[in-house]
């Protein structure tokens, strides 16, 4: 069983974001063998609903519950599709306020497909200069063709070639990672706490980087 | 249960009329707030440890003098004493000092301290925090423990036979809770030394400090000191209390709004509900705080934050007045249904009674 999260910061209702998140998130799933079968779950982040709670979690330092568990949700996934409109010439600052709430290590090693809307294709070096480098940071794998999805782009049949190109690549980055993560969630590592010799080892051991 | 009150000892402005206490001002309430403590029956004041603005508790050890000096039963103790960025030689001669002059009325609690540009002002460096508090603990423990110490560390300068003076009040250490929100290495360190945890928890949902005491507890199991559920726990906790709960919401209000680290946020409502603080009737600040054990426990301190947002000295104390009517059925409701073998939080006469019984031949 595939987890894939799709993550949307699309803020319209409807959104082109989220209806380009939609599709890639079909073209994945289909490739993967089809939800009914049980082959793979969905579960959709949509960043709107999160808004406030973003701005809390700013504020407080904790996330409410609702923000929680979208955000186990993301550390849970073996596939992430993200997509963002373009905002001053990069993703939006929802967007960017939900990765910078995320645990350091919740994306360690995951493949993304990363997409992008906009009103012109003017703004599709975003992908790649804002989006690429942003999960890169993150340790993410990211697949090497990002989609963007310009207004025109809805009536062009090239975008539907990307999407299918960029859910291929997903599926192949899927085939070569282990589908069970490893990464301990922060219960886990409550629960396997480091001994007090090995940290008094740690202190006397010099900076760790 | 030792029930008490914590301050951090910041400078705010109220918000509701623009007034900025001066330094002095908030120093002097700070005492005025002890002794009132004192004067409800309250168990502990324990007095934070910053070194920036806009704080003005960076001398805790004279201000708890100074409070020792006007009060004779409270205890006093610190929320937190930096262990990371304070030099432990001067921590066990400033505490084994205040010991002697209060007559034992002394507890510490250690706290790593998260403002970053603290560190390098004190030749630290905060991506050491968890190394820096576990370091200069250990040296701590054994400078109030063995009489001449030999000491090399990474952190300060080595020591070659130094006796730290005065030794501590009848040979025995100052009680010691370690603070921390989230970080485990901490609760193992508390657990390894048989010592106290404190889990501020009121700014965070009451789950997370469950967990984090949860791991304490078993550890202190582990680490041989005694059951589980014998283990030495403190939580923080914070209220604003009228006897009409719709007042107390109303004047509060303004506060929580504007207030130095939630404001501006989530609104007071979500937030009363999210985290331990309690805005309502005396009745509702009872309950609330005796429903505490159902996340940890039964436990040994409870501290509030009383005097923090911008109130004023004159509100803070009527607050004092409340929580001093509350106070005999607080004591009842903690003492209710706690079994017998839970032990009370070491006082320095309960830690020199059982040292003599360690030291009566079997």
């Amino acid at each position: 069983m595939t987890r894939l999260v799709v993550l949307s910061a699309g803020l319209g209702v409807p959104s082109s974001t989220t209806l380009l998140a939609d599709r890639l998130a079909a073209a994945v799933v289909r490739r993967l063998g089809g939800e009914a079968e049980g082959r793979v779950e969905v579960e959709r982040v949509e960043l709107r609903r999160l808004a406030h709670p973003l701005a809390d979690r700013l504020t407080t330092g904790f996330a409410g519950e609702e923000l929680a568990a979208a955000l186990e949700a993301v550390h849970g996934a073996d596939a992430l599709v993200a997509v963002t409109p373009v905002y001053a010439a990069s993703y939006s600052g929802l967007f960017k306020t939900f990765v910078d709430v995320l645990d350091r290590d919740a994306l360690e090693g995951t493949p993304v497909v990363v997409a992008a809307t906009g009103g012109t294709p003017r703004h599709s070096m975003v992908l790649d200069h804002a989006l690429r480098p942003l999960f890169a940071h993150l340790r993410a794998v990211v697949a090497p063709t990002g989609v963007f999805a310009a207004t025109d782009d809805f009536g062009d049949a090239g975008l539907d070639d990307r999407v299918e190109r960029a859910a291929g690549e997903l599926v192949a980055l899927l085939s070569g990672t282990a589908t069970t993560r490893t990464r301990p969630t922060e219960d886990e590592r409550l629960a396997d706490p480091t001994p007090f010799e090995e940290l008094l080892r740690r202190a006397g051991a010099g900076p760790t980087g | 249960m030792q029930l008490g009150i914590f301050s951090v000892g910041d400078v705010t402005t109220d918000p509701t009329t623009g007034r900025t206490p001066t330094e002095h001002e908030r120093i002097r309430a700070q005492v005025a707030i002890a002794l009132k403590a004192e004067e409800i029956g309250l168990d502990v004041v324990a007095l934070g440890q910053h070194h920036n603005p806009p704080f003005v508790a960076s001398a805790p050890t004279t201000t708890l003098a100074w409070i020792g000096a006007q009060t004779r039963r409270i205890l006093l103790s610190t929320a937190t004493t930096l262990i990371t960025t304070t030099d432990p030689v001067r921590i066990a001669e400033d505490y084994a000092t205040l010991q002697h002059l209060t007559g034992g009325r002394v507890d510490l609690m250690m706290g790593r301290g998260n403002t970053g540009p603290v560190y390098p002002w004190f030749g630290k460096d905060i991506r050491e925090g968890i190394n820096l508090a576990v370091e200069n603990y250990a040296l701590l423990h054994r400078l109030w423990r063995e009489d001449v110490v030999d000491w090399q560390g990474r952190f300060r300068t080595p020591l070659q036979g130094f006796t730290a003076t005065p030794r501590p009040l009848d040979g025995v250490a100052p009680f010691v809770w370690h603070g921390s929100i989230r970080s485990p290495e901490i609760a193992e360190q508390a657990a390894y030394y048989g010592d106290g945890f404190f889990h501020n928890h009121i700014f965070w949902p009451p789950e997370h400090a469950a967990q984090m005491v949860r791991l304490y507890r078993e550890r202190f199991e582990h680490y041989g000191h005694g059951r589980a559920d014998q283990a030495y726990v403190g939580l923080g906790g914070q209220f604003f209390m009228r006897k009409d709960s719709q007042a107390a919401v109303r004047e509060f209000r303004p506060y929580f709004d504007n207030a130095p680290v939630y404001g501006h946020g989530p609104s007071l409502e979500d937030f009363t509900s999210q985290t331990p603080l309690t805005v309502g009737s005396p009745q509702q600040v009872l309950e609330r705080t005796l429903g505490f054990r159902e996340h940890v426990g039964d436990y040994q301190r409870q501290l509030f934050l009383v005097d923090h947002a911008g109130l004023p000295l004159k509100t803070v104390l009527e607050q004092l007045d409340l929580l001093g009517e509350i106070l005999p059925d607080l004591r009842a409701g903690f003492a209710e249904g706690r079994p017998a073998h839970v032990p009370d939080a070491p006082t320095h006469a309960a830690l020199v009674a059982a040292r003599a019984d360690q030291e009566v031949p079997a």
